[in-house]
């Protein structure tokens, strides 16, 4: 009696099922886990027909509208399925879609192919079969983990690969990116040093000063004749921190995906190493060495003016990026400007030997461009 | 120390002082020490040249020697420090002309030339009676070409006749050894440190008390036993008594006018070493210009000075702090750093009380004087902007523009109050990371500042090695050699995440800076039979090996530029003998055609560049062997 009432009523299952499923989407966020009484007191089903609801539910997994997992104290749950999944469900076999349950369910940090075997109990052929066709469909892709290189990792197509994986936002396809780093430590060092000098204009009594100190280093006639630029105090709270050097690179625009914080003090750590910046208060902020007009544009970002840096002056642009105009102290060292310096013979050059400094050619070049004559 | 040194040293004499000097000295560095028969006959010198040019040597302390108490033999030694000193003197005689004027320039380069000399002989020097002061007198002595035997005597320029009066010389001579630039020389300068310290030891082994005492007490009698008498006998400090309030002789307290004009010193002709100390008053002593004049004795006439390099080294280090402490502060806090440091040059010795640089992190913490705030306020040029040349404390609104100062940055008034606050913000800028130039400490309730040396030596040994590595290997190497001197040792997984970059890249710049000597691999099997696979690398950076070789490579340079500036005049031996005629030599102009005159423009500024090259490497020198 009751199974022929339920039979009769059967059509009606179908429509209070995609009743209910519309309204789980409506009122719940796509990830929400629904327990019997969450569905029931949407008021669907009519009376909290337990068994008519459970019938219900067992229409839509069928239809992969539904997951069915298994929540707290091993009760029954659910999960609501997208339509577009759904649809991708549905011409899946069992196997497949055994296989993409599980990779599902390992979320951003993917899952390794013999993990799968063991979870799913399938044979190595029918499953590589299976992750053969799920990749063909575009359902899942492979993923290189850095940390062991060679080991392959699934996980669904359209999820982004967690930092663990990838290695951090330094790798595109488990390969460093450095270019993307050193356009972005540029990026950083410019902004770390607008905030890390105070900018004045130069007034004639700075002038003064500043020639009078000419005779010890002779090095400030370099600058530009316009701008000063001033150390802030001691114990100044100004200078950038990780969270303020992450917000203006996200804000900038100049990385694709957006930046965490750990990486970008991944890179100051690094910048402090190439002795462009300074950790202050234990890393706490970031001092940059050489003021805005002294930073130097990679040779990658030449040309390159749509990142919405503003140079404060073209200084730069002239020089060559080679590796003496980064030196941090004016002026170069004995060692590096003599010829003997750079010398590819130096060690096999002797007075009266086969390389000397009578004979060498090094000296007459040297001379030649350094005297112009 | 090593060939490079010995080539270098004995081609640095070649060049000032000819031959005779050069194939004495060689002689003596190749045998280390001879007696004289031994040293005629590797020598091949005639007798009188020999005795001749020993006696100048000696006279010029290039030349060791030492009686030995055995067999009654004089032996002799060549002095390497003495000659590679030599390559130093311009850059010293510019020091001392921006620090106590011209004049004081050209008594020190006679001195110099000289190698010690009498303050009497020195009287009868016309020279340096000479009022006028002409710039020829401070010659860098590397580019003159002497003949020996001149040495003795100067090429007498002036015509002034000795007035009777040597005050302006006296002063000078005063306000020298007050700063400590030179010294009384003693017996025991004209021995190699070896032979006082052996002298030392026999001398204190036979002392009554050392008899009686036994294991660690007679060990550390000798060592303080053998120290003090090595000071006694070494010691030949002529300030003592000729500073007051912490100043020489010789200064204007306030020095308002940086290069010291002649009207700055204050004659104080004192030359006795041992005065009782004097009272150190405070500010009610204030000097002023006219009233020590008459006051002070004129120097002894017999006292024999020479140059005193260990105290210039200190002054080199100062101005190398200062320039660097300029580029990362501001020219106004590098002013104010300058007085800190002048303050603590007159009461310090010697960049370092060890022979040699200590291994790095073996080196202890050592603090300088303490010089007091209001001690700099008063030094400090009362023109100087210092409220102007600090930013304000608080972020301006709108970055780089704009913001108030807030009033906490010392109000722009005048009174002393917020004078010393504002000198005291310079300093405690100064003493921020990475450098940490100055230390405060709280002496007494005062605010003192200091300067911890040892680390800032270090650093700048860093800095010029980096600055080598960089400019060789690239910035990316830069990066790799500052992550291994901050972490140690490496293995190159570590290294890559750290560095951040491609393997590929970073293992190519480690082999090119293994190849270089720069960084090395050391090996970790894990197990006995240290198969390949189960080794660890572990990739290092050692200053210490790479600062020697260097230094050693500095050397080699240094020699080769000299060597070379020797080629290019024997290439135009022929004309630039015919420049040096008397009766051309100042008259070029005139008697050259325009072809010679071009030609010796070129060669002069050759010769300059390539000595600017030299004096730039001695500058690396100074870093990495004495400061
Ligand atoms: S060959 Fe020339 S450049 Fe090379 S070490 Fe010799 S002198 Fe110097």
């Amino acid at each position: 009696m009751t199974s022929a009432a339920n039979n009769s009523r059967s059509p009606n299952v179908a429509a209070l099922a995609s009743k209910l499923y519309e309204e789980c989407r409506n009122k719940f966020s796509a990830d929400h886990l629904f327990y019997q009484k969450d569905l029931l007191s949407l008021g669907v089903v009519p009376n909290d027909n337990l068994p008519l609801l459970v019938q219900c539910a067992q229409s839509l997994v069928d239809k992969k509208l539904l997951r069915l997992l298994s929540g707290k104290d091993g009760r029954l749950a659910w999960k609501i399925i997208s339509q577009e999944d759904a649809e991708k469900f549905q011409n899946l076999t069992a196997d497949e879609s055994l296989v993409y349950n599980v990779i599902h369910s390992t979320g951003r940090s993917g899952i390794w192919q013999r993990e799968i075997t063991t979870r799913t109990n399938l044979t190595a052929t029918i499953l590589s079969r299976c992750l053969k066709s799920l990749e063909g469909k575009n359902y899942i892709k492979k993923i290189r983990n850095v940390k062991q290189t060679g080991k392959i990792i699934y996980m669904l197509a359209e999820l982004t690969p967690s930092e663990d994986v990838t290695g951090g936002a330094w790798f595109t396809d488990g390969v460093l990116d450095s270019n993307f780093i050193k356009i972005l430590a540029y990026f950083i060092e410019f902004f770390v040093s607008r905030k890390s000098w105070y900018e004045v204009s130069t007034t004639i009594d700075a002038h003064k000063h500043r020639n009078k100190r000419q005779k010890i280093s002779g090095s400030a006639a370099k600058l530009d004749p316009e701008k000063q630029y001033l150390p802030y105090p001691a114990g100044y709270q100004g200078y950038p921190t990780v969270p303020l050097v992450a917000a203006e690179v996200n804000k900038s625009g100049i990385t694709p995906v957006n930046m965490v914080e750990e990486s970008i003090g991944q890179l100051l750590e690094m910048l402090c190493y190439d002795n462009k910046l300074v950790a202050l208060e234990n890393g706490q902020f970031y001092k940059a060495v050489k003021k805005p007009n002294e930073v130097k544009k990679p040779k990658e970002l030449c040309g390159v003016e749509d990142l919405g840096l503003k140079q404060g002056d073209d200084a730069n642009d002239t020089k060559e990026d080679t590796a003496e105009d980064e030196n941090i102290m004016a002026g170069r060292g004995g060692m590096t400007e003599a010829p003997c310096g750079q010398c590819p013979v130096f060690k096999l050059c002797t007075p009266g030997g086969a390389v000397s400094p009578e004979t060498c050619k090094y000296f007459d070049s040297w001379l030649e461009k350094t005297l112009g004559f | 120390m090593s060939q490079y040194a010995t080539e270098l040293c004995t081609l640095l004499v070649e060049d000032n002082f000819g031959e005779l000097f050069a194939r004495i000295f060689s002689t003596l560095q190749r045998y280390d020490r001879l007696a004289l028969p031994r040293l005629k006959f590797y020598s091949r010198l005639s007798d009188k040249k020999l005795h001749h040019g020993l006696a100048a040597m000696i006279q010029m302390h290039l030349v060791f020697h030492h009686t030995s108490f055995d067999d009654g033999v004089t032996y002799y030694e060549a002095n390497m420090q003495a000659a590679y000193y030599l390559v130093r003197s311009g850059k010293i005689l510019e020091i001392i002309e921006d620090n106590l004027g011209v004049y004081a320039s050209r008594v020190m380069s006679t001195i110099m030339y000289l190698g010690h000399a009498q303050v009497s002989y020195l009287e009868t020097l016309p020279e340096l009676v000479s009022e006028q002061v002409s710039t020829d007198g401070i010659n860098g002595t590397l580019g003159s070409h002497n003949v020996n035997g001149q040495s003795q005597s100067m090429i007498l320029n002036g015509s002034h006749a000795a007035s009777g009066s040597h005050a302006k010389l006296h002063q000078t001579l005063t306000s020298l050894a007050a700063h400590g630039y030179i010294v009384r020389v003693r017996e025991a300068h004209f021995q190699s440190s070896v032979d006082t310290m052996m002298s030392a030891e026999r001398i204190v082994k036979a002392k009554q008390d050392a008899k009686q005492l036994k294991g660690k007490n007679l060990e550390r009698f000798l060592q303080d036993g053998i120290t003090d008498l090595i000071q006694e006998r070494t010691e030949g400090d002529l300030s003592h008594g000729l500073i007051r309030n912490g100043v020489p002789r010789g200064i204007k307290r306030r020095r308002v006018n940086r290069l010291g004009e002649e009207s700055n010193k204050r004659p104080r002709l004192d030359s006795s070493v041992r005065l009782p100390f004097e009272k150190l008053d405070s500010d009610e002593d204030e000097l002023t210009d006219n009233e020590l004049v008459d006051e002070d004795p004129p120097m002894e006439s017999d006292l024999v000075v020479r140059i005193n390099h260990e105290k210039l080294d200190v002054v080199l280090r100062n101005r190398r702090l200062a320039e660097l402490s300029e580029h990362s502060t501001s020219s106004i806090t590098a002013q104010v750093y300058e007085c800190l440091l002048r303050r603590i040059e007159y009461q310090t010795q010697r960049c370092r009380e060890e022979p040699e640089i200590p291994r790095e992190g073996e080196e202890g913490e050592i603090y300088s004087t303490p010089i007091s705030l209001h001690t700099l306020v008063e030094d400090i040029d009362p023109g100087l902007d210092l409220a102007g040349s600090i930013g304000p404390m608080l972020p301006p609104e709108i970055p780089g523009r704009g913001g108030k100062r807030p009033p906490d940055n010392g109000v722009n008034g005048s009174g002393p109050q917020s004078r010393a606050s504002e000198v005291d913000q310079h300093l405690v800028l100064l003493a921020q990371p990475p450098y940490a130039f100055s230390y405060r400490q709280i002496n007494s309730g005062m605010i003192t500042w200091t300067v911890e040396y040892r680390h800032l030596a270090r650093k700048l040994r860093h800095l010029e090695l980096e600055r080598i590595i960089q400019s060789r290997y690239g910035n990316v190497a830069l990066r790799i050699v500052r992550v291994l001197l901050a972490k140690g040792k490496l293995d190159e997984k570590r290294l890559q995440e750290i560095t951040l970059l491609p393997p590929k890249d970073l293992r190519q710049v480690l082999a090119k800076m293994q190849g270089g000597g720069f960084v090395d691999l050391q090996e970790l099997p894990r197990e006995a039979q240290r198969l390949p696979s189960r080794t660890i690398y572990l990739w290092f950076y050692d200053p210490d090996r790479v600062r020697r070789n260097v230094l050693q490579d500095t050397y080699k340079t240094m020699s080769r530029c000299v060597q070379r500036i020797k080629f290019e005049r024997s290439r135009l031996k022929d004309f630039l003998d015919k420049t040096e005629r008397s009766d051309i030599k100042g008259n070029e102009e005139r008697c050259l055609s325009e072809a010679e005159l071009v030609l010796l423009r070129q060669w002069r500024d050759k010769e300059a560049l390539l000595l600017g090259e030299v004096a730039r490497l001695d500058d690396l020198v100074a870093v990495l062997r004495d400061f």
